[in-house]
Parts: C-alpha cells; sequence; structure tokens
C-alpha cells in the first residue's frame, strides 16, 4: 500500500482589484455638487431638527380624527379631478398617436421626424402647470383648461413612447406590405399597427394613471378638482377635513392604479386560459 | 379537378371591441356631464376669450430678457433643490430597496410592509405634499427639498426592487450555497448586481427633480416657481417667456446629461 503522497498547498494570489479611478473620480465630483448644493440652500436648521416632531404632531392633527362630514364634496371634487385625467389622456393620446407615428424610424421621412421629436422634447420639458397658466388666459380657470393642459403635456411624453414602440414592434409585416405595394398608410394600419397596438393601449392607460396625479396638482392653481379643495383647506389651517381630503385622493389613487394596472396586464398578457382542460 | 383553398374563418372579434368600445365611450360620457364634475368642453368660452387671451400669448413670442439677471439666483436655487433631493433620496433608496424586494428580503411580513408604505406614500402628488408642507414648516426650500425625497424614494425603490425581483438571481444562489446569510449576500451580491439600475433611476430622478423643483415655488417651496407666481400674477407673459425658456434649456441639457451618464453605466 502506498501511502499518498502530501497535498501540496498552492497558493492563488487573489486577484488585484481594478482600480477604477474614474468611477472615483466621478464619486467626488458628485460628492463635491451634493456638498455644495446642500450649503447654498441654507436650510433651516432650527426647523431641521424640529421636522420629526412637528411632523408627528400635524400627521396626528389630519389622521387621528379625519373630519368626514365633507366627504360628497370631496367625492364630487375627485370625480372632477378623474375626468380631467380621463379627457386629457383621452385628447392627448389621439394627439400623440397622429404625431408619434410618423415621428418613428421607418414611417416618416427625415425632415418630418426631427421637427416632431424636438416638438415632443420642448413639450416635456414644461411642466403641465406651466401649460395650464399659459393656456388659461383663452379658456379660463375651469377644468376644461385643466383637460387641455393635461392632453397638450401627455403629447410630451406619449408621443415618444408611440414612436419607440412603434420603432421596436417586428419590421417584418411592414415590410412584407410594403412589399406587396401598400403605401405609407396601408403600412401603419395593417404593418405596424397590429404588433404595436396592445404597448399603445396599455400605455394610454398608463398615461391616465399619471394624469390622475398631476390633475390633483392642477387644482392648486385654481382650475378645480380635489387639488383646489386641498389647497383652500391647507390654507384655513383645517388639519382634520386636509387629513380626510388625502385619505380620499390616496383611496382613489391606488384603487385606479390597482383596476387600472390589472387591465393593463390583461391586454399586455392576454386572457387566462382558464379552461384548457376543455380545449384539449 | 383545381384544388381549392377555403380561407379560414375570420376570429369573430367585434363582441370584444363592442365592448371595449361601449366602456370606453360610457366613461367619456360620464366624465363630461358636468352635473356630475365632469370636464364642461366649453369651446365657447374659448371662442369668447380668443382676442383677449390670444395677445397674452403672443406676448410669449417676444420675451423680455431684462428679467434674465433676476433668475440666476432661483434657478440656482431650483437646481441646488433638485440635487440634495436626489442624494437624500438616493441614499435613503439603497436600504428601501433592498427591503422591498423578494430576493433581497425573504420575510413576506417586512416586504408587504414596505411596499404599501411606499405605494401610500407614491399616491400623494408631489404639489400637494409641497403645499401641506408649506403650511406645516412655513415658505422656504425645506419643504421643497422633502417633496422631492418623498417623490423620489417613491419611485426610485419601486423601480429598483422590481429590477431586483426580476434579475438573474444565480450569485445570491450562489452565496446561499455557501452558507451566506441574508445580509452578506445582500452586500456581496444583490448590491453590487443592482448599482447600474439604482444609478440609472436615480439619474432619471434627478430630471424629474429638476421640473418638479421648478414648479414647487408656485405653492411657496422655493426656487424659480416664486418668480413664475410673481410674473404669472401680472400677467407678464413676455417675462414668464424667457423663464420658461430658462427651465426648457436647463432641462434639457440635463436630460443630455444624464442620458450620456446613463449609457456609459451600461
Amino acid at each position: 500500500m502506498t501511502a499518498l503522497a502530501p497535498r501540496t498547498e498552492r497558493q492563488l494570489p487573489i486577484p488585484v482589484r481594478p482600480r477604477r479611478i474614474a468611477v472615483r473620480l466621478a464619486w467626488g465630483v458628485a460628492a463635491v455638487i451634493f456638498i455644495g448644493s446642500f450649503w447654498g440652500l441654507d436650510l433651516d436648521w432650527a426647523k431641521l431638527w424640529g421636522l420629526p416632531s412637528d411632523a408627528a404632531r400635524y400627521l396626528g392633527l389630519m389622521f387621528s380624527d379625519p373630519d368626514w362630514s365633507k366627504l360628497p364634496e370631496a367625492l364630487f371634487q375627485t370625480w372632477r379631478s378623474v375626468s380631467m385625467a380621463w379627457v386629457g389622456a383621452l385628447v392627448g393620446v389621439v394627439f400623440s398617436t397622429l404625431l408619434g407615428i410618423p415621428a418613428a424610424e421607418g414611417a416618416g421621412p427625415m425632415w418630418v421626424r426631427l421637427p416632431l421629436r424636438w416638438f415632443f422634447a420642448v413639450i416635456r420639458a414644461i411642466p403641465e402647470v406651466i401649460i395650464a397658466i399659459i393656456i388659461l388666459t383663452v379658456t379660463g380657470l375651469t377644468p376644461f383648461t385643466g383637460a387641455l393642459a393635461l392632453a397638450i403635456g401627455g403629447i410630451g411624453t406619449h408621443a415618444k413612447w408611440t414612436y419607440e414602440t412603434i420603432e421596436a414592434a417586428p419590421t417584418g409585416t411592414a415590410e412584407a406590405v410594403t412589399a406587396a405595394g401598400g403605401n405609407l398608410l396601408q403600412v401603419v394600419r395593417w404593418g405596424l399597427w397590429p404588433s404595436a397596438a396592445p404597448e399603445l393601449m396599455s400605455l394610454s392607460l398608463y398615461r391616465f394613471e399619471i394624469n390622475v396625479r398631476t390633475s390633483a396638482i392642477l387644482g392648486l392653481i385654481g382650475v378645480g378638482g380635489i387639488g383646489d379643495m386641498l389647497t383652500g383647506y391647507t390654507q384655513y389651517r383645517d388639519w382634520s377635513t386636509v387629513g380626510m381630503l388625502i385619505i380620499v385622493v390616496i383611496v382613489v389613487t391606488m384603487a385606479i392604479d390597482a383596476v387600472s394596472g390589472r387591465i393593463r396586464r390583461r391586454i399586455m398578457e392576454g386572457a387566462k386560459v382558464r379552461d384548457l382542460d376543455r380545449i384539449v | 379537378m383545381a384544388e381549392t383553398l377555403v380561407l379560414p374563418p375570420k376570429p369573430r372579434s367585434w363582441p370584444r371591441i363592442a365592448m371595449v368600445v361601449a366602456a370606453l365611450a360610457a366613461m367619456t360620457v360620464l366624465t363630461t356631464i358636468p352635473a356630475l364634475g365632469g370636464v364642461e368642453l366649453d369651446f365657447g368660452a374659448i371662442a369668447r376669450n380668443w382676442s383677449n387671451g390670444a395677445e397674452r400669448i403672443g406676448m410669449l413670442f417676444t420675451p423680455d430678457w431684462s428679467i434674465l439677471p433676476r433668475t440666476w439666483q432661483p434657478m440656482l436655487e431650483t437646481l441646488s433643490m433638485a440635487v440634495v433631493g436626489t442624494g437624500i433620496a438616493a441614499a435613503a433608496s439603497i436600504p428601501l430597496s433592498l427591503w422591498a424586494a423578494r430576493p433581497t428580503n425573504p420575510n413576506g411580513v417586512t416586504r408587504r410592509a414596505v411596499r404599501f408604505v411606499l405605494n401610500v406614500v407614491r399616491a400623494v402628488p408631489d404639489l400637494v405634499y409641497a403645499t401641506i408642507l408649506v403650511a406645516m414648516v412655513g415658505v422656504g426650500t425645506l419643504p421643497g427639498v422633502i417633496t422631492l425625497v418623498l417623490f423620489d424614494i417613491g419611485i426610485v425603490v419601486k423601480l429598483v426592487s422590481e429590477a431586483i425581483d426580476s434579475a438573474d438571481s444565480a450569485y445570491m444562489e450562489a452565496g446561499h450555497a455557501a452558507g451566506g446569510t441574508q445580509p452578506q449576500i445582500n452586500k456581496v451580491a444583490a448590491l453590487p448586481q443592482s448599482w447600474p439600475v439604482m444609478a440609472s433611476q436615480v439619474l432619471y430622478s434627478l430630471e424629474l427633480n429638476v421640473r418638479i423643483s421648478a414648479i414647487l415655488g408656485l405653492v411657496g417651496a422655493g426656487g424659480i416657481g416664486r418668480l413664475i407666481d410673481e410674473v404669472r400674477g401680472f400677467y407678464r407673459y413676455d417675462a414668464l417667456s424667457t423663464i420658461i425658456l430658462e427651465i426648457l434649456i436647463v432641462v434639457l441639457l440635463i436630460e443630455v446629461l444624464s442620458n450620456y451618464l446613463r449609457k456609459r453605466l451600461r
């Protein structure tokens, strides 16, 4: 019987950590910018330290005993906000689709695409509130103004999503339609639309969800809706009513998100196969 | 005998389409009845106000550059608020994202609790936070920064935790197999893996922050919005135009910068 040879210990050197000077440098720059901004803000330290106790006190004022007596009014105003969101989404999506399709590569020529994309980028950069401020001289301080501001603001993002979706869609069918002699309209209808439609519908619903949040904000400049009511009662410092309004906003927003999210999943993933055994 | 091909029957999709169209139409009708709280589609008002309003909107095309020197300081404040808000939110998002994702927090109770709280935080619109915070702590940049932090945590944690959920968990499994505890696995596997996503979302939230902090001033939470509120009160649309152009340029610059950095991250 031969003895086993003693195992030789082989030491593998641990690889050297890669030195990533660029990353460190980036961190350094970010830190300097952050600290610089922080000091530049000149925050009130006394208030900052008192913040936790203040927050607890106000949260108590708002939510310990919410005043439910104005709930009917709150629900009416909520529906007004939701209406602004819906009308805004609808109008916005229609225009975004009309403008977004020619902005997609393969659908429109270069001289159409570039100006359109710039136009979308410009709208994206302007907050909806400012759009509302601009157009309210013509449309007045009405919910209609809110809906129009949401519609115009929506074009910025939704049209971008539209052309990105169309560009991401498989091009085979579009080529086939072109090969069969289809014109631009036919290419869009039979080549691009069927593959892009589910995604576009899902994004439209998502736009509605975003609008529900934004429409509450638009109320702050006075176009009506739950935001209007909230500003009013906050200025009166009627905290128990403010608490009730916030609860309404949260519940309604989450409910709409949940329903819309389910519909979106249904659109994107198709129906659940329930009676599989019957088919097989 | 000639072979004939029978076309397959068209799938019957019209009942479903009809149902969807009916639902959309019903919703549209319900949202346009003023008595219910809906939006009154008042095109007549546009026609009536046109001459008056169009003149003011026309002022937008003749920007008044004299206001420009007054905008530097508030604009810097807006950018500072955006940076500080993003920074604080990014730091807070690291533990919260790990808490809210399944692979990094197997405990269902705490995970659902964190997610629920964040859903609630996300359901409140940004300017609503700002309005209430201004009433609480007073006019200034502090309520603005807090608003941005709350808003950013909401979106960054949601997007990052979803990314962790759907990420390839091979490294984390290896960590489990080697007998690592959950905090150890999170530190050496989950965190390094999610850095790029997190950094990308943080940059995205910085973009959004610049847009939001530009209007926070409308409710008294600091930044260039304060100036917007002032000039809009006097219907100085020529000055408003200058401010909007400035915001536009800053937002587009930040977007370009952030897109460049995000490309480098990949």
